[in-house]
């Protein structure tokens, strides 16, 4: 082996040929390249942010059923069981303006009816297979995690739009990035490590960028769309509605019912629609109720429907108080645009094929935050590698990428003990803590020390709720969480210890 | 069941990954068989995942888990490289060195913000409102190219050094898409 790796390129390259990616010219790389930078290092923070809580977000049915894991767990439900439990809310919450069952599905097996009192306080029962409420489900920690992802907890216009501009940044940051990227493809196998900080950061950066670029083209573009709806639909409803957006929205709504807030003589048969739509709908299964209205002459329910083998959010049947369907509103049947704003959720959440797509989605999430991670650190590299070294961010950005499973673990730990839990001042609380770590030691200590607080969190969580719950855990998702969060834990205290990957000689 | 199908079907990308690294590996006669054999390998597995799990579900599970495959084969792959030696790849492409001017900076920042986001909501609308086809069809299809265009108008104007002819181009299409949408009025 007396070649060494250079040479062996240098001859490789040669013996390729030309090759058949066209030649980009050196300033529109160069040009792309610093739009690339100046885009990525303004958002770097919001977009690993989303990112990250994206990732987590995956999981929101895993992490709700993991929070109240004594059940009960169904497989299925009657209408009739639907019915009782209606009846037993609208008994515990009789001015109820809406309500919204959710029917047990593969992903949440669960019966759970969710409405506002009076006085605006919001309950979630759980009932059993009979449709008897037996318990309050509380599951803080993944409204929590669910709300940073979607609206950052801002209030929800503002968080949506901030959202979707980071969605559009990302975008952004694809297309730059492949074009200032001329060698993106044609070294898609290249996954070094060691060396200069700098290209290792590259490599990592390119190659998660060029194997993921079909999902991140997805999750930015229907991220993007997500969260700028409001903004669009606004504009929309100005130029056409005279600023009227329920005009806009009301396209997408199917049949519409007459508001007519007199009491009706009998509450609303959600057993009978649920019949009426088996019925018209057979190979499909209700997913989820909302029951507008109940008790009122204008009471009516929203039915959603699934039907297995479609990317899509489901059919929605519009049924009124005797459970006579009045129509759908055609998310499967009606036009392209309804089926592609149809499927824009689940796949933006990766909640379309089943446990391999949502761990697919999940590191593949994880790698995008490693992306944008990486990007700073390339910035941060180039700029010592060139005598301009800005110490003091580089421990920042270390301290920032690693605050957020650590604050996420801590949010989580303080949730699951509170009886009154505030996971977003616990999360806030723990993200500043972490990013002050930063003024007391150098990045690589840093983050070692983040990773093993963000391990010890994990395993600490597993055992914690296994304590708990180990003698009452009906939903075998509990146990799974648990092995997952140890699982977890284990590798990051292995990623402190092993710095260096196994060489590899070529 | 159909969910595992993703999973049965993923050693199809997998194994066209591997093609495709043997023929980057090693540039030698058998170098195009290897590299039809992966990309074959890579479209029979989308073409076979449309009667196992659905039209658009199954290509779009499978481009999630093979993605992650491949990618897990490209990182066992991982090599040391010399830190002693100064690699070739040394000499990357570096950003443009830009003067660094308050106004420009600012003026750059409107252009890939507010006004490449009118502009692409111009279109949207322009689109959503004159464009020939059903209402709810327009209005998504409009609402999604807005995303798009606003992050295209944000790349180009963030890397083009002639930030006048951003500004000229993009002021024009917010005017013209908007004032036919604004003009036009109705769905």
């Amino acid at each position: 082996m007396d070649a060494s790796p250079d040479k062996i390129a240098r001859e490789k390259s040669k013996a390729l040929g030309k090759p058949i990616w066209p030649k980009i010219p050196a300033d529109f790389v160069r040009a792309m390249l610093a739009g690339h930078s100046a885009l990525g290092l303004a958002f770097a923070a919001l977009i690993y942010l989303v990112c990250f809580s994206g990732s987590v977000a995956v999981f929101t049915q895993e992490f709700s059923r993991w929070e109240q894991p004594q059940g009960p767990v169904l497989q299925g439900v009657s209408p009739q069981a639907v019915d009782v439990a209606v009846q037993g809310a609208l008994a515990k919450i009789p001015q109820a303006h809406d309500l919204l069952v959710r029917l047990p599905t593969p992903d949440h097996p669960r019966l759970s009816i969710h409405g506002d009192d009076a006085a605006g306080g919001e309950h979630t029962y759980v009932a059993d297979h009979a449709g008897r409420l037996v318990g309050e489900a509380r599951t803080p920690w993944t409204e929590f995690q669910a709300e940073l992802h979607t609206v950052l907890h801002l209030p929800r216009a503002w968080g949506g739009f901030v959202v979707g501009l980071t969605g559009v940044a990302l975008l952004s940051s694809l297309i730059s990035g492949v074009l200032s990227h001329p060698r993106v493809f044609k070294d898609a196998f290249a996954f070094r490590w060691g060396g200069s900080k700098r290209l290792q950061e590259a490599d990592l950066h390119n190659r998660i960028s060029v194997w993921g670029l079909p999902f991140h083209l997805v999750v930015s573009l229907t991220g993007a769309f997500l969260g700028l709806t409001t903004i669009i639909v606004g504009v929309l409803a100005l130029a056409t509605f005279k600023g009227d957006a329920s005009k806009a929205y009301a396209l997408f709504q199917g049949p519409t019912v007459k508001d007519d807030p007199r009491p009706a003589a009998k509450v609303i048969d959600v057993r009978s629609g649920l019949g009426s739509v088996a019925a018209r709908y057979p190979d499909a299964r209700a997913t989820y109720i909302y029951v507008e209205h109940p008790g009122e002459r204008g009471q009516h329910a929203i039915i959603n429907l699934a039907t297995d083998g479609r990317l899509s959010r489901g059919e929605t049947v519009v049924v009124d108080g005797a459970g006579q369907i009045l129509g759908e509103v055609g998310y499967e049947s009606g036009s392209l645009g309804f089926r592609v704003l149809s499927a824009m959720t689940p796949l933006h959440f990766g909640w379309f094929g089943g446990w391999p797509v949502k761990v697919a989605y999940f590191l593949l999430g994880l790698g995008l935050t490693a992306v944008t991670s990486s990007g700073v650190a390339i910035w941060l590299a180039r700029r010592r590698d060139k005598g301009r070294p800005a110490p003091g961010l580089e421990r920042l950005w270390v301290a920032f990428v690693w605050s957020q499973p650590v604050a996420y673990a801590f949010s989580n730990f303080v949730s699951l003990f509170s009886p009154t839990p505030t996971p977003v001042a616990t999360w806030g609380l723990a993200t500043l803590t972490a990013c002050l770590a930063a003024v007391f030691g150098a990045p690589a200590a840093v983050s070692i020390a983040l990773r093993r607080i963000c391990a010890g969190l994990l395993a600490l969580i597993a055992v914690a709720h296994g304590a708990l719950y180990g003698s009452h855990m009906a939903d075998p998702a509990g146990w799974a969480v648990d092995c997952a969060l140890l699982a977890a834990a284990l590798i990051l205290a292995l990623t402190t210890r092993a710095t260096r990957p196994q060489t590899v000689s070529r | 069941m159909s969910a595992l199908w993703a999973l049965a079907l993923a050693p199809l990308p997998l194994t066209g990954a591997v093609l495709l690294k043997r023929a980057w590996d090693d540039p030698g006669p058998q170098r195009p068989w290897l590299i039809l054999g992966g990309w074959s390998l890579l479209i029979l597995a989308l073409a076979a995942s449309v009667p196992l799990m659905g039209p658009l579900r199954g290509p779009c599970a499978i481009l999630a888990v093979g993605s992650t495959a491949v990618l897990a084969f490209v990182a066992a792959g991982i090599e040391r490289r010399n830190a002693r030696k100064k690699a070739a790849r040394e000499l990357a492409p570096e950003p443009s060195d830009r003067r660094r001017v308050a106004w420009r900076g600012w003026l750059r920042g409107f252009l890939a913000g507010p006004l490449a986001g009118v502009a692409a909501l111009g279109c949207g609308l322009a689109v959503a409102i004159c464009a020939p086809g059903q209402i709810q069809t327009r209005m998504v299809i409009g609402g999604l190219i807005v995303p798009f265009l606003w992050a295209g108008g944000m790349a180009w104007t963030l890397s083009d050094d002639k930030i006048l002819r951003a500004f000229a181009v993009l002021a024009s299409v917010a005017t013209l898409t908007l004032g036919a949408a604004f003009l036009k009025g109705a769905l």
